[in-house]
């Protein structure tokens, strides 16, 4: 019998109260969108399977509150991630401004994490205040990886889920390729007395 | 659970009399996208067999009323049943599938499960060996109301010939009703789902079914052209060219499946199965092919005489794949290969194509032996490297061909001659065994033959085209025929090629187009994927989802030893039941605050359901303390926790209304007014900075003290129990909020309200009136007067104050022991909890006796009880008389 998956990721999102997380997640994993606006005052998960590069991942993705009164419960969530999703709002100047804050939420938080930086609600081009340009030189700096998406109108949804398990997959292969050079490593020089025991 | 035998009895209270249920069992239907239970039987009448699925209203049903037939699948020569064992989940999948059925049934692994397929293959090896006409199954025509009606799809096209007569109608009818299969979009079952708790059938058997189910949207047809040839060579190698026989088309077939009889009659062919011929004639065959196309061969295979060489045009060599082959033997003693058949299996894209060449029996009137070969090679040719094995039934198409040896019955050679002469086949072809027998159906079952329209292909004198002329002057016969079977075939020619001298037979072959499957891979993607996303959304679907009726619980104002409640309720909207559990966040030790209790923390609701969570809030004499010093707050943040889903914070706020208990004694003293005329702000400041705000000179103890135990002093010395018997919740509210707020009026309460909240002031302190680090300390010097003495001596002020003017009062209540009945030991007991109060650390370790732990503190104040005090440099203020 086939395996079900080839892959298990845990991805986040997080950001700001009402930037739209969960109607992104609602859109990738159920492709449904609701107008009407519900806060989340938890986490939530769903879960969806992709095919990327002829291999399964499944992704189960934790959508968290964004309220600043959760801010140190939902930390504790963010254990055992593989990728995080930072998103903002692009007629939210705030929304935004409060990015440097997620991320550095993200580094007291998590070990080394595949990281991308969402701009939603990318759909109304006269109530947008966060310019792509600026967004972008943000991106830049950080090193990060920036999509400009809209939830409503399903653009770059998908596009976006799918560039941060590529991330993922990619950072999975790469680790497996450096203890594969590491075994060998081992192999060629065997080093005879390395055995530290370790005191409790 | 009830045993098999209970289970046989109850289906067979539901059967008809004559019909007997065998072996029966319980299995999970998955029904589209999830699993339902059912029961399965297998259903006997007069050796005709059925596959019963039964309905129960209950499990394990108790009574055959509880039954209700779904469906009843006849095990004829197109029932089916593969056996999927998964790897991962150790679950048995049974794939029972009957013309364009198919059903998928998970088993639990076992005894009981071996035994219940076994028994489904026994009766489909008992259909094998059965002789004569197949089974009709009228018997199941009664049954065929149980089950809804649905147009089937185009699973049996017209006959094309005579012999193709319908006499099978009843049971087909009574299968294409079957044929009401789910449609792989139904809608799920959630009541059903709702009861059973396990609704996800294992992912990967559900998308293979579903893939299935689907082929048509992923699958185009191509239409190949199939050559099929047959040739009884009479051992007698090539001595012309075969391309009059196989290059006599147009067009270039696709494929070639070309056939030999008695290739080789020479005796070390038959002992040692080699042969010289077998290379001369493959080679003849390659040099006969259509010049038009490159052609590869796919496979060869021989028994004795018998060759079947498979060839495909080049360009469709890639698409070939799970190519097989097998012999059988029919000959001599029912085995040797001088008879009997050779088949080979490819899969050419999606479709399943099976070649069979057989030698069956000669002589005229060995027809029933033919017959009996036919079966035998059904029975016995499969393809083991399969698994299961798979058997020439088991393709999507089949082409049967050969020197099946049928000939002209009751005939004198004479007259056949010269009906052929004149061209009458048709009265001949009448009197053909072949066609009478399948007219009979007793042999080829369910196989197509087109219509003959060439002179019979047996027996000539060799090198000419005239009939036999030998002392034997056999009849002419149709003896070298192509049958098929399957979807998609249709037939373009059907001829014979005299003008090939040979042999004593003349070649027969037969060119057709045959729809084969091909997966669009673009479009096979897009199916997969959106079974893929079906399946996740279901699973979305079945995490559990609950909603609470509010996520935020307000109490209003909240006071001292006064608890309050509030509903949550939280009601199962999902699918599946639901296990919720109220879990600690952070490093917190429980899931809640110490002020807090829910119950139920933890429980189970169906969907549909609701929950009510009783949340009650309650400041004791454990919380006052850090409410009071705003080391805590009424805030806290609740996980509320579903298994295997999500996590709802539920924040829970309260008023917190600050109260003397609670208060530290060092703030107390500070404190001239009671305690709800100051601000808050100054509570707290007084509570950690313990200062004295200015202008005012602290009192020697707590004017609360004071209160309580003048008001005993003045009227309770003589009260019998005093501290031994508790006071009234409702006068321990009442005395609270006289010392609180202040009031003229009379102190309220008994005295053992008052006796009590005199201890439950103390208690409610951050610290004991002896502090936490020299606890230890104390209870080491617990039997030496002297020290415990120098202890007290080193407390601070207040603490000392308080101490010495409590144990005066305990000394003037026992000055009265005659009257109120205490003794010391039970004041020093009682006290010495109060006064040496654990450290919160050494109650949660444990570690030391209890007992002895009390002990040590009541024999430590036993000593301030029994001693004369006076020696102590005594405060004025401190004589109980005093007034402040």
């Amino acid at each position: 019998m086939v395996q079900e998956y080839d892959h298990l990721f845990k991805l986040l999102i997080i950001g700001d109260s009402g930037v739209g997380k969960s109607s992104l997640l609602l859109r990738f994993a159920d492709n449904t969108f609701s107008g009407s606006y519900i806060t989340t005052i938890g986490v939530d998960f769903k879960i969806r399977t992709i095919d990327i590069e002829g291999e399964k991942v499944k992704l189960q993705i934790w959508d968290t509150a964004g309220q600043e009164r959760f801010r140190t419960i939902t930390s504790t969530y963010y254990r055992g991630t593989h990728g995080v999703i930072v998103v903002y709002d692009v007629t939210n100047g705030d929304s935004f401004a409060n990015v440097k804050r997620w991320l550095h939420e993200i580094e007291q938080n998590c070990e080394v994490v595949n990281r991308i930086l969402v701009g939603n609600k990318n759909d109304a081009p006269d109530r947008k205040v966060v310019l792509t340009e600026d967004a972008q030189r943000f991106a830049d700096q950080m090193n990060i990886q920036l999509f400009e998406t809209s939830a409503k109108d399903n653009i770059n949804v998908e596009e976006m889920f799918m560039a941060i398990t590529r991330q993922v997959l990619r950072t999975k292969q790469e680790h497996k390729e450096r203890q594969a050079i590491s075994k060998d490593t081992v192999n060629l020089r065997p080093r005879p007395s390395t055995k530290k025991k370790k005191c409790c | 659970m009830s045993s098999n035998q209970d289970l046989i009895g109850i289906i067979q209270a539901k059967l008809s009399s004559g019909e007997t249920a065998s072996s029966c069992h319980e299995a999970s239907l998955m029904q589209g996208w999830v699993r339902a239970s059912r029961i399965l039987a297998l259903v006997e009448h007069e050796n005709e067999w059925a596959l019963f699925i039964f309905i129960s209203s209950r499990m394990p049903p108790e009574v055959f009323t509880d039954l209700a037939i779904e469906r009843v699948i006849p095990v004829d020569s197109d029932f089916k049943c593969e056996i999927d064992a998964g790897e991962q989940s150790g679950d048995v999948y049974v794939n029972i599938s009957s013309r364009k059925l198919k059903l998928l049934f998970e088993m639990i692994p076992g005894i009981k499960t071996n035994n219940f397929v076994s028994e489904i293959m026994r009766s489909m090896e008992a259909l094998m060996k059965l002789r004569g006409p197949p089974p009709e199954f009228q018997w199941l025509h009664k049954y065929s109301g149980s089950t809804s009606n649905r147009n089937s799809a185009d699973c049996d096209p017209a006959p094309v010939d005579a012999a193709d007569v319908d006499v099978t109608k009843g049971a087909k009818t009574v299968a294409e009703k079957m044929l009401d299969i789910d449609s792989p979009d139904i809608v799920v079952p959630r009541q059903s789902i709702a009861q059973g708790a396990t609704p996800i059938a294992a992912r990967e058997s559900v998308i293979r079914y579903q893939m299935s189910m689907k082929e048509d949207d992923y699958t185009f047809t191509e239409t190949l052209r199939v050559f099929i040839g047959t040739w009884n060579v009479n051992g007698l190698p090539p001595n012309a060219s075969l391309s009059p026989w196989l290059a006599s088309d147009m067009e270039p077939p696709d494929l070639y499946a070309v056939g030999f009889q008695e290739l080789d009659l020479s005796k070390e062919a038959f002992l040692f199965n080699d042969t010289p011929r077998e290379e001369e004639w493959r080679k003849a065959v390659i040099a006969g092919l259509h010049p038009a196309a490159k052609y590869r061969q796919v496979a060869l295979v021989r028994l004795v005489g018998m060759m079947l060489i498979l060839l495909v045009q080049e360009k469709h060599e890639k698409h070939v794949r799970n190519v097989a082959w097998e012999t059988v033997g029919t000959g001599i003693m029912g085995k040797m290969g001088n008879k009997g058949g050779v088949g080979i299996r490819v899969e050419i894209h999606n479709t399943s194509i099976c070649f069979v060449n057989s030698h069956l029996a000669a002589h005229v009137e060995e027809f029933e032996r033919r017959n009996q070969d036919y079966h035998d090679i059904c029975s016995r040719l499969s393809f083991s490297k399969f698994v299961p094995t798979k058997c020439i039934k088991d393709h999507d198409q089949v082409y049967w061909l050969g020197d099946l040896n049928y000939r002209i019955t009751e005939m004198e050679p004479r007259i056949v001659r010269d009906l052929i002469s004149h061209n009458s086949l048709s009265a001949l072809l009448e009197c053909d065994q072949l066609n009478r027998q399948r007219q009979h159906k007793n042999v080829f079952d369910g196989y197509r033959e087109g219509p003959i329209t060439f002179k019979p292909t047996y027996k000539y004198d060799p090198g000419t085209d005239d009939w036999d002329s030998s002392e034997k002057n056999r009849a002419p016969a149709w003896c070298d025929r192509i049958l098929w079977r399957g979807d998609g075939m249709e037939q373009k020619e059907y001829r014979s090629h005299p003008i090939l001298r040979t042999s004593d037979h003349k070649p027969v072959s037969a060119l057709f187009e045959s729809q084969i499957r091909v997966i669009d891979v673009v479009k096979y993607r897009k199916v997969h994927e959106e079974v893929m996303k079906k399946l996740d959304k279901l699973e979305n679907e079945f995490l559990p989802q609950v909603t609470v009726d509010n996520t935020e619980i307000i109490f209003d104002i909240v006071r001292f030893l006064e608890p309050q409640s509030q509903e949550l309720i939280i009601a199962n909207t999902g699918q599946v039941p639901v296990d919720f559990e109220f879990i600690k966040k952070l490093d917190d030790s429980k899931y809640c605050k110490e002020w807090l209790n829910i119950d139920p923390a933890a429980s189970s609701i169906k969907p549909g359901e609701k929950c009510d969570v009783k949340l009650e809030l309650f400041v004791d004499k454990k919380s006052a303390s850090k409410l009071n010093s705003g080391e805590d707050k009424l805030y806290d943040i609740l996980v509320l926790h579903l298994d295997g889903g999500k996590d709802i914070f539920i924040t829970v706020t309260g008023n917190y209304e600050r109260s003397c208990f609670g208060s530290s004694l060092e703030a107390l003293v500070h404190i001239s007014v009671p305690v709800r005329e100051i601000p808050i702000g100054k509570l707290v400041e007084l509570e950690n900075v313990r200062e004295a705000p200015g202008g005012m000179e602290p009192y020697p103890i707590p004017k609360e003290i004071w209160f309580l135990v003048d008001h005993l002093y003045r009227h309770g010395l003589k009260k019998q129990n005093l501290f031994l018997l508790t006071g009234l919740h409702s006068e321990l509210i009442a005395i609270r909020n006289w010392l609180d707020n202040g009031s003229s009026e009379p102190l309220p309460g008994s005295l053992y309200s008052i006796a009590e909240a005199l201890l439950l002031l103390l208690e409610s302190t951050a610290e004991p009136i002896v502090p936490f680090n020299l606890h230890s300390v104390c209870l080491g010097a617990a039997t030496n007067y002297l020290q415990c003495k120098q202890i007290i001596m080193q407390l601070p002020e207040f603490r000392r104050n308080v101490f010495l003017y409590l144990c005066f009062f305990l000394q003037e209540l026992l000055s009265h022991a005659n009257e109120n009945g205490l003794d010391a030991k039970t004041l020093a007991t009682v006290f010495g909890a109060i006064f040496l109060r654990d450290p919160p650390r050494v109650s949660a370790r444990g570690r030391v006796n209890p007992a002895v732990m009390d002990r040590k503190k009541a024999s430590f104040v036993y000593h301030f009880l029994v001693n004369d005090l006076s020696d102590y440099v005594m405060s004025k203020s401190l004589h109980l008389s005093g007034t402040s």
